[in-house]
């Protein structure tokens, strides 16, 4: 900021100063004062078209748009005139004279900007005796995101997006005066890697996701702060779920990822692929300790206590026995840096065992913006910790290993089930720690449930090097363990001191 | 591609896209010069602008859609525009308007089904002291009564 | 008018033709001040005459050019606002069809005065014929080597190109022209910046009417004096005045600014049409606000009838008289301005839609006694609200209607 020259304004009376350059709009943010707008966005330049922003400054005539107006040295601005106050609700009153009498049904209720604007600045009896402009309503976009045009209040922010960011353009403006419609008009739908971002930006009920329609009511979410794990860009966002009412009993349900703003990391935006990475947390998770055969816990009993000690014997029987060049261990890079180092402790420095391999999900392709092409969170970190990433030789392994000790489930991504199961017949005993089901499941001896990052607190470094710490956004399952908690009482069990 | 103009109608198009520092600003006139030649803009047509423009097809539907003398469906040989605004109402265009509807056998927005005739309706000509006023196609007429309008009819081939 | 050549509507079916222009003077005040004075003394000079634009705004043209940086390695670009849409408006077809070569000089003494090597007639679509004319006119002209690369045998170069509109009011909008001239939806923009910093392809753009640049050969052919003695000190030269509606001799009138509404009506137009009496004047295009009767001895310039609340605009005067209801100009100006709203902006997207609809239901005998006052809130509620001017030329002709013949729209609704 220095170098910057700055300048000093008033707003409602208080004075600040701020850059040069600065808008109305954003000095007054800096203050605390929030001016209402629709298609003003911050990854934009201002459109100056809803004319919410309006705002009186002391000597113009007319009142002026808080978006697009520069401060000048000596500035006067007053955000709550009653001239100001009966803007807003005389151009919130044109917003809602067309707007359909949608909000028992639409989505959007609870985080509506018509709805919160006209409880904070309208609150006027409607004079609309009229018939209301019919337009499409189910208009399908590209992927699940649905078009209802007669909600859609021409803020342009979609247009603007797909112009700007993702550079694809699908969205176009036709007709003119009150036919104006937003359109992808018989070309090419939406199919672009950031589609689900229209929702967020959407100030209104007008696009909607299609994989959120219908399903709850946003009074109900509960947000949690979290990193996306489904690349290694970490992506920061916000898990809404619920947790009992109105589900029966204690359910828990994820119902959607939205990012939160990084200006560091994502910006203001995800990609698809991670936000609608919120199934994982639900689908095909691994619920309960399975033991496959009558082999190492049979005569302890099937739960966490009895088998971690069992393992912890183990590994402390073969490191007696100087075998620890028949133990292996296969990590991942979805375990937090704190999860790895806690690993290195045990395995690495505390038993000396040499057979670490990684198991991640093959690459992806890039897609130039976002989405890496390294599809797990953590392998920056991983290789900060000393880690060389490599995926195991399973036959190879099978020859020389009598314990196996697998982290994830992405063992599958490398090899067929049976052609796994075909290789790991060779080692005797097989331990898999995972969140989800997977083919690996029948190859090994026992199956133990752990949590997703969502589920767990720890940090991420991501594919630049930045370090982000996330706290548990939504509770665990039910018989499931954090990795952290798995290798504290390993640990435990085996004399080691984490620290 | 399908589409294609007559030899004179791509050498104006060149001659056009020639004269703006950026293509997109030919895209009325080489609009204009599309339904001069094919009567309307089709989506052939809008691909072939778009093409030829550099520009994508979408933009140049969003303009199509903004501006009311282009044509995305075929229109009439003769297009006829009754002015309906202030000067024009006063000098009597509802009259002359009901007289065309009857005696195309059309409503205002219609073509006739032998695609002889379009009949629209239209805001301020520029023409006021002529009023009531019409242009059919480039021409304009004015002041029309109902056997003035005949007489145009009769005339148009 | 008695000098046939201080006219800016020449007599004579072939006064089009550059031997005709020729013929009056033509050219030679082009030729005298680009061979024997500088730009800036141009500048000067039309800053002297007080020539207001005559689109509608009235902003002086020497003050508009001399916002355009001089300093400054942008092309520079001229528009000519040929678009003519405000309904009442007939003047710059009759200029360019009758004297496009006094157009065309004017351009080339505006584009010398600022620098500028390429001018735009932006001319709407409904005026082909006049543009081939224009076009024709633009081939003599550069035939004879008073437009192209050595203009007069000097270093100035210039271009003029026509370019058309398709249908939309909208487009005479400065900022929307320069959109719709850049090949977009006619969207204007949002100001500041001022085209005459980021205009035309964000190049130093001046936007002038047709008339206001017809007028530039006049000056210096005459000089600022003479032009600001047939008008007014503070607002020279003619207006051609518009008349038409329920007059007797709707017509085009070359006359002084400041000559009085009434008798622009009654000596000139004729009066009112046989057995009507005035009911309501469009003095200035339908964007101004309507007078009364008794308002009409109002002299024809911009700050008397600024002074009355209402507006010069395009000199557009409509004559309504006491047959015509009230309810119906209403319908047809709220149509109006429903039609040509560009949509982009709240207000007037839907207020003009609103408002329509209302006029709509009262003309169908549907209205309640609550209607006026809607449509005065909405009409206020437009007002200095919008992105454009449009917002105030849809607000303030039904303003007017409303509070000047609310007496007969609520009768209207009574019965």
């Amino acid at each position: 900021m220095s170098g910057t020259p700055a300048v000093t304004l008033q707003i409602d009376g208080q004075g600040l100063q701020v850059a040069a350059g600065t808008t109305v709009l954003r000095a007054a943010e800096q203050m605390g004062i929030v001016i209402p707008r629709y298609c003003y966005h911050p990854a934009f330049e201002p459109e100056g078209s809803c004319r919410m922003c309006l705002v009186e400054i002391e000597g113009l005539p007319k009142l002026d748009l808080a978006c697009s107006t520069v401060v000048r040295e000596g500035m006067k601005v007053w955000t709550s005139t009653p001239k100001v106050l009966q803007a807003r609700k005389d151009v919130l009153e044109f917003f809602l004279a067309d707007h359909p009498l949608d909000c028992p049904i639409c989505d959007k209720a609870g985080e509506c900007w018509l709805q919160n604007y006209y409880d904070q600045h309208g609150r006027y009896a409607s004079r609309f005796l009229e018939f209301k402009e019919k337009k499409g309503k189910k208009v399908p976009i590209g992927k699940k995101l649905i078009l209802d045009r007669e909600r859609c209040i021409l803020c342009t922010r979609c247009v603007r997006f797909l112009r700007r960011v993702t550079k694809t353009g699908e969205l176009g403006v036709f007709e003119r005066g009150v036919k104006a419609e937003i359109g992808i008009d018989g070309g090419a739908d939406i199919r672009n890697n950031y589609s689900g971002n229209l929702v967020d930006i959407c100030p209104v009920g007008a696009i909607t996701d299609g994989d959120f329609r219908f399903k709850t009511r946003v009074w109900f979410l509960k947000n949690g702060r979290s990193v996306c794990p489904r690349c290694s860009r970490g992506c920061n966002i916000v898990i809404q779920s619920v947790r009992g009412y109105p589900l029966p009993g204690r359910q828990r349900k994820i119902y959607r990822f939205l990012p939160a703003e990084n200006p560091e990391v994502n910006g203001f935006w995800i990609c698809d692929f991670g936000r609608y990475g919120y199934h994982d947390i639900e689908d095909n998770r691994a619920t309960a300790i399975a033991v496959n055969r009558g082999g190492p816990a049979a005569g302890r009993g099937a739960d966490w206590d009895g088998i971690l000690k069992g393992l912890a014997a183990e590994l402390g029987a073969m490191a007696g026995a100087g075998a620890m060049s028949r133990v292996a261990v296969v990590l991942n890079s979805f375990l937090t840096n704190e999860e790895l180092a806690a690993c290195r402790k045990i395995f690495v420095e505390a038993l000396g065992i040499q057979k670490i391999f990684f198991a991640d999900p093959k690459p992806g392709e890039g897609d130039g913006s976002l989405l890496t092409a390294d599809r797990a969170p953590n392998g920056r970190g991983a290789a900060a910790l000393g880690y060389t990433a490599r995926v195991p030789d399973l036959e190879g392994l099978a020859g020389s290993t009598d314990l196996l000790i697998i982290f994830g489930p992405h063992l599958m991504d490398h090899s067929a089930a049976d052609a796994a199961a075909a290789a790991l017949g060779g080692v005797k005993k097989k331990y898999l720690f995972t969140a989800h089901v997977s083919g690996l499941d029948s190859a090994v001896d026992v199956v133990l449930p752990t949590s997703l990052p969502a589920e767990k607190r720890g940090s991420f470094t991501n594919v630049d090097g930045i370090k982000q710490f996330f706290e548990c956004a939504v509770a665990p399952l039910r018989g499931s363990l954090p990795e952290s908690e798995i290798l504290a009482r390993l640990a435990a069990g085996l004399g080691v001191t984490l620290g | 591609m399908s589409f294609s103009l007559s030899a004179e109608g791509a050498k104006r198009v060149e001659a056009l896209v020639r004269r703006y520092p950026k293509m997109q600003a030919a895209l009325i006139p080489v609009l204009h010069l599309v339904q001069r030649e094919k009567g309307f803009i089709s989506p052939e047509a809008e691909e072939w602008v778009a093409a030829t423009l550099g520009i994508p097809a979408l933009q140049v539907r969003e303009v199509l859609s903004f501006y009311t003398l282009l044509h995305r469906e075929p229109v009439g040989r003769y297009v006829i525009q009754v002015c309906r605004n202030i000067s024009c109402y006063i000098a009597g265009s509802e009259d002359i308007l009901n007289h065309l509807e009857k005696k195309l056998g059309v409503r205002a927005g219609e073509t006739t089904a032998d695609g002889k005739y379009t009949l629209i309706t239209v805001e301020c000509l520029g023409n006021c002291d002529h009023a009531p006023c019409l242009m059919v196609n480039d021409d304009d007429y004015g002041p029309v009564s109902r056997d003035a309008v005949d007489g145009i009819l009769m005339g148009l081939t | 008018m008695t000098d046939a050549k201080a006219t800016l509507i020449p007599p004579g079916e072939n006064s089009f033709r550059l031997g005709a222009y020729l013929g009056r003077g033509g050219y030679e005040a082009a030729r005298t001040t680009i061979l024997t004075k500088k730009p800036q003394d141009v500048l000067e000079e039309v800053k002297k005459a007080n020539l207001r634009g005559r689109g509608g705004a009235g902003f002086p043209a020497g003050s508009k050019w001399a916002f355009v940086p001089q300093a400054d390695d942008r092309p520079k670009y001229l528009c000519v606002n040929a678009d003519e849409g405000e309904p009442g408006t007939f003047k710059d077809r009759a200029i360019m069809a009758r004297d496009p070569h006094l157009l065309l000089e004017g351009i080339i003494l505006a584009c010398y005065a600022v620098g500028i090597r390429t001018a735009f007639i932006y001319i709407r679509g409904e005026y082909e014929a006049i543009a081939r004319r224009l076009e024709e006119a633009i081939e003599e002209a550069r035939q004879k080597g008073f437009l192209g690369p050595d203009i007069f045998g000097s270093a100035f170069a210039l271009d003029v190109l026509v370019h058309r509109g398709a249908g939309s009011y909208i487009c005479g909008e400065e900022t929307a022209l320069l959109e719709s001239l850049e090949g977009k939806r006619g969207w204007p923009r949002l100001k500041p910046p001022f085209p005459a910093s980021v205009g035309l392809f964000r190049g130093p753009t001046v936007i002038n009417n047709v008339e206001t640049i017809a007028n530039l050969p006049l000056i210096f052919r005459y000089g600022a004096d003479w032009f600001v003695g047939r008008g007014l000190p503070r607002d020279g030269g003619t207006r051609l005045f518009g008349v038409s509606g329920a007059v007797k001799k709707p017509g085009l009138y070359e006359l002084p600014v400041g000559t009085p509404l009434r008798k622009i009506i009654y000596d000139w137009a004729g009066g009112p049409a046989e057995g009507q009496a005035i009911k309501a004047v469009v003095p200035g295009g339908l964007s101004a606000p309507f007078l009364t009767p008794d308002e009409i001895d109002v002299p024809m310039d911009y700050e008397s009838l600024a002074h009355i609340k209402s507006m010069l605009g395009s000199a557009g005067i409509i004559v309504i008289g006491d047959r015509t209801p009230i309810i119906d100009i209403l319908k047809i100006v709220a149509r109006f301005y429903a039609h040509e709203s560009c949509g982009q902006c709240t207000p007037c997207r839907i207020g003009t839609a609103w408002i329509s609809k209302i006029a709509d239901r009262m003309g169908a005998g549907g209205g309640v006694p609550g209607d006026i006052d809607s449509i005065r809130h909405l009409a206020e509620g437009m007002k200095g609200r919008t992105l454009c001017p449009m917002g105030d030329a849809a607000a303030f002709p039904v303003l007017s209607i409303v509070d000047k013949f609310g007496q007969e729209l609520a009768e209207m609704i009574s019965r």
